[in-house]
């Protein structure tokens, strides 16, 4: 799964986070709305996932593993450091 | 054809390769990451077309992303049916890629070709109707005037002002900026608008926002896009425009002046700016000089240099580029006129630049000016200059060995005329050596022909409903280029008869004990100077008994003959012409083309092609090929009507001796050459042909020649041309005829015989 929880609560992307995981992870953060999101095994992140992580205001852990993402997007966005 | 142009060329056909090895293997093994690998190469490639506007070759290629993004989410599994259209897709590229180069466009029909395909692609992906993919024309992108900039791109340039200044090496040039905002709906589409701005080259800037405020997340819907992202690009608005020529609807468009943008930091003071601009005007002056003809190369290579190590100095890299690839231009097409205008335009770009370029009070120097990229260690030549090198290295020969003859001839003292001869010596030698290197140049690895099999195998293969796996070994031996291309359509022929002929059905595997898929190998090794290929394959080998009854059918050979030989000279009789071994022609090999052909086709580029076969295990050609071709420069003369090719080597020079300079010495004409006695030799004479009456008034024209410490003059009715040739031995017939070193097959298919001058000279 691209998009699953580890065993203490934290949301992982992993891989290429593609359109369809736009809905799994959104029930995941509207179940735990304060959930750990981890974003540095993501390999490539769609838009509508992005989307999601926007809207929700979560500040997942850093850097995202997309490179495009983490040089491009990473500063506008709220996130915390990694394992911080 | 632009630099840029011809960059796409070559860039398109290795990325067309690319996609289809991917392609081919995708079939086989269907991994995550070959799904990623065919999905890049396409991507690249359409990026690629768009760079050069070719809309028909982006719309296409874009319905073959979208197929192949299907297959790479997994919700379309890779069945041979989308392989076999994405192959089509490729096909239709090269041809597009072909029309390109030889017409700088594509055929008027490429429009309706490339929505058919389009079509075609996207009629596998789920859900999606044929009229989703209509697609927009690509010229309603709107037109950002020269008027006050728009609130939100001022906004983004004073919020990302230090990462930009910090972004611009070269200082601000050209920058444009875009605002894209994709419908709601555009992730039904397929669309993934953060995928196309990552599109955008020597991005500056980039910010995302949501277009309504977010709602709260339980009301959220995940698939409707309310997003918008803007950026700033140092590209130009043509190639932006290119990029975002699916949603010309959802996007705008800015060209940025460059005094809008942020001053960039240099490492150099402006004094030296301004040191670089006169350079650079110095080289400009030098090239109007009007009416120069004469040193014009020179002028213009070392303009070029200078103005492009003045930009690199001043660390104008990109114009350091694009100026020494103008110089290329113009040395290219021996015109100043390219170089020129792009200084020009250089200094018109520099001096707007320059007016907005104050450093910064501390001088400090900026950390973040991005240094050169790596250069790459391989050249791109064209194949014309590789030629060209290659004939004049060919004329060395020649001209070296007029000199040697000429050195012979001069009468000097002993001290003198051994340091001719070491001087003489030491010419040979780099001659030889510069010779050797020069046709190593055109020595290319086997891989490139190797390459194009897999897709054969594939398709033939699919066709025939057969299974065949195909085996390459020994791809990086290397053969030169003529050989390679030569060897290309007898290989084609050869693998197409392993999995027509060769390879049975899947059940008569089976019946014979053997696995499904049968195995086709092409192996290349070098030994010495001979290039060994073996195509093997796993079949059902070919019988000597069936052989034997067609050879009786077809009246090859008579029953008598036939009993004489062994298996397997009757094996070999497959290479006879007129001798096809399948019982029905079909279209994949039975083209009317026959092993015959490519017995031929090997033995026309000095090569040897044997057979071993074994009734139910399979069969394997060997081709024993050379490495180099031997090409070889002659003389066309003629002589009693008839043409006859001399080996240049062999001639020394050629005279127009008027008669009071011919005497005759015991019945044999004669002249004096440089205190030479030269026997005359009448060629016509020589070869039993009709000797015209001459008129004895008339100098006769003859060619001297020099072999083996004799000389020799053959008179001649006329000098015809001076050709290279590859030269083939005596066969059949002539194979024992004497005095000929061989025939060559002239370009209005007339057969000349070439001379062994050291043979027939009496």
């Amino acid at each position: 799964m691209t998009v699953r929880r580890s065993d203490t609560g934290t949301v992982i992307l992993d891989g290429v986070c593609a359109v369809e995981d736009a809905e799994p992870l959104l029930q995941m953060l509207q179940a735990t709305p304060a959930a750990v999101v981890d974003w540095t095994q993501c390999r490539q992140l769609h838009t509508a996932v992005l989307q999601v992580i926007m809207a929700s205001g979560v500040a997942p852990i850093g850097p995202c593993g997309d490179v495009w993402v983490k040089q491009w997007l990473a500063p506008e966005l709220p996130q915390k450091e990694a394992g911080g | 054809m632009s630099a840029l142009e011809e960059q796409f060329v070559t860039e398109a056909r290795e990325l067309i390769r690319q996609a289809t090895d991917h392609l081919i293997a995708l079939e086989r093994d269907g991994t995550p990451e070959r799904v990623d690998s065919v999905f890049r190469a396409f991507h690249t490639l359409k990026g690629s077309a768009g760079v050069v506007e070719l809309p028909a070759m982006s719309i296409m290629l874009h319905a073959a992303e979208d197929l192949l993004d299907s297959v790479r989410h997994g919700s379309l599994g890779a069945s041979a049916e989308i392989v076999d259209a994405a192959l089509g897709c490729l096909d239709q590229v090269t041809r597009w890629v072909d029309d390109f180069e030889a017409a700088g466009a594509l055929p008027s029909r490429a429009g309706e070709d490339g929505r058919a395909m389009a079509e075609r692609l996207r009629s596998f992906l789920p859900g999606r109707t044929s009229e989703q993919s209509v697609l927009p024309a690509p010229n309603l992108l709107k037109e950002g005037g020269r008027g006050p900039l728009p609130e939100w791109v001022s906004r983004l340039i004073a919020a990302e002002r230090d990462a930009m200044t910090s972004r611009m090496p070269d200082g601000p040039m050209v920058a444009t900026a875009v605002s894209y905002e994709p419908l709601a709906g555009c992730f039904y589409n397929g669309d993934d608008p953060l995928q196309l701005m990552q599109q955008l080259p020597d991005l500056l800037a980039f910010h995302i926002e949501p277009r309504e405020p977010f709602v709260p997340l339980a009301e959220i819907d995940p698939y409707a896009c309310n997003l918008r992202l803007r950026a700033i690009s140092a590209a130009n608005r043509d190639e932006i425009a290119s990029i975002f020529r699916l949603v010309p609807d959802q996007i705008q468009i800015i060209s940025i002046p460059p005094e809008a943008l942020p001053a960039a930091e240099k490492l150099i003071a402006p004094g030296d700016q301004s040191l670089v601009r006169k350079v650079i005007e110095a080289q400009c002056e030098l090239l109007r000089v009007p009416g120069r003809t004469d040193g014009l190369t020179g002028c213009v290579g070392a303009a070029a240099r200078v103005a492009e190590n003045a930009l690199r100095h001043g660390r104008h890299l990109h114009l350091a580029d694009t100026v020494g690839r103008a110089g290329a231009l113009a040395l290219a097409q021996h015109d100043a006129g390219p170089l020129l205008s792009a200084l020009e335009r250089t200094l018109a770009a520099f001096a707007s630049s320059l007016s907005t370029m104050v450093p910064d009070g501390d001088g400090r120097p900026s950390t973040t000016v991005t240094s050169e990229r790596p250069t790459d260690r391989v050249l791109r030549v064209s194949e014309a200059k590789i030629e060209a090198l290659v004939n004049l290295a060919g004329e060395l020969v020649v001209a070296r060995n007029a000199l040697s003859y000429s050195t012979r001839q001069v009468d000097l003292g002993r001290e003198v005329a051994r340091s001719i001869q070491r001087d003489r010596d030491a010419i040979d030698r780099l001659v030889t050596e510069l010779h050797g290197t020069v046709l190593q140049l055109r020595m290319v690895p086997v891989a490139q022909l190797f390459g194009s099999f897999p897709r054969l195998v594939r398709d033939v293969a699919r066709q025939l409903h057969k299974k065949v796996a195909l085996v390459t070994h020994g791809e990086t031996a290397e053969v030169d280029k003529t050989i390679m291309d030569r060897l290309f359509e007898p290989m084609v022929h050869l693998v197409r008869n392993a999995v027509d002929h060769g390879v049975e059905d899947p059940e008569q595997r089976r019946a014979a004990g053997k696995s499904e898929a049968a195995t086709i190998s092409i192996a290349a090794t070098r030994s010495g100077d001979r290039l060994l290929v073996e195509v093997t394959d796993d079949g059902r080998g070919i019988d000597p008994a069936v052989v034997r009854r067609m050879a009786s059918e077809k009246l090859i050979l008579s029953p008598d003959e036939l009993t004489a030989l062994t298996d397997e000279e009757v094996v070999d009789l497959v290479f006879a012409a007129g001798f096809s071994t399948a019982s029905s022609v079909s279209d994949i090999s039975g083209r009317g083309i026959g092993m015959d052909v490519v017995r031929t086709a090997i033995e026309q580029i000095g090569g040897r092609v044997s057979l071993e076969s074994k009734v139910g295990i399979g069969t394997t050609v060997r081709l024993d090929l050379p490495t180099t071709i031997a090409m070889s420069r002659i003389m066309v003369v003629e002589a009693g009507g008839q043409s006859f090719g001399i080996a240049m080597d062999s001639v020394s020079e050629t005279v127009r001796v008027t008669p009071e300079r011919v005497s005759t010495f015991k019945n044999n004409d004669g002249f004096v050459l440089r205190d030479r006695i030269v026997p005359i030799i009448s060629l016509a004479e020589l070869m039993k042909l009709p000797v015209h009456k001459r008129d004895t008034a008339q100098s006769r024209l003859l060619v001297v020649m020099e072999t083996a410490g004799r000389s020799a003059a053959f008179e001649i009715d006329a000098i015809r041309d001076r050709l290279d040739v590859v030269l083939k031995p005596m066969q059949g017939l002539l194979a024992g005829a004497r005095g000929y070193a061989g025939t060559t097959l002239l370009g209005n298919g007339q057969v000349l015989l070439v001379l062994d001058v050291k043979e027939i000279l009496p």
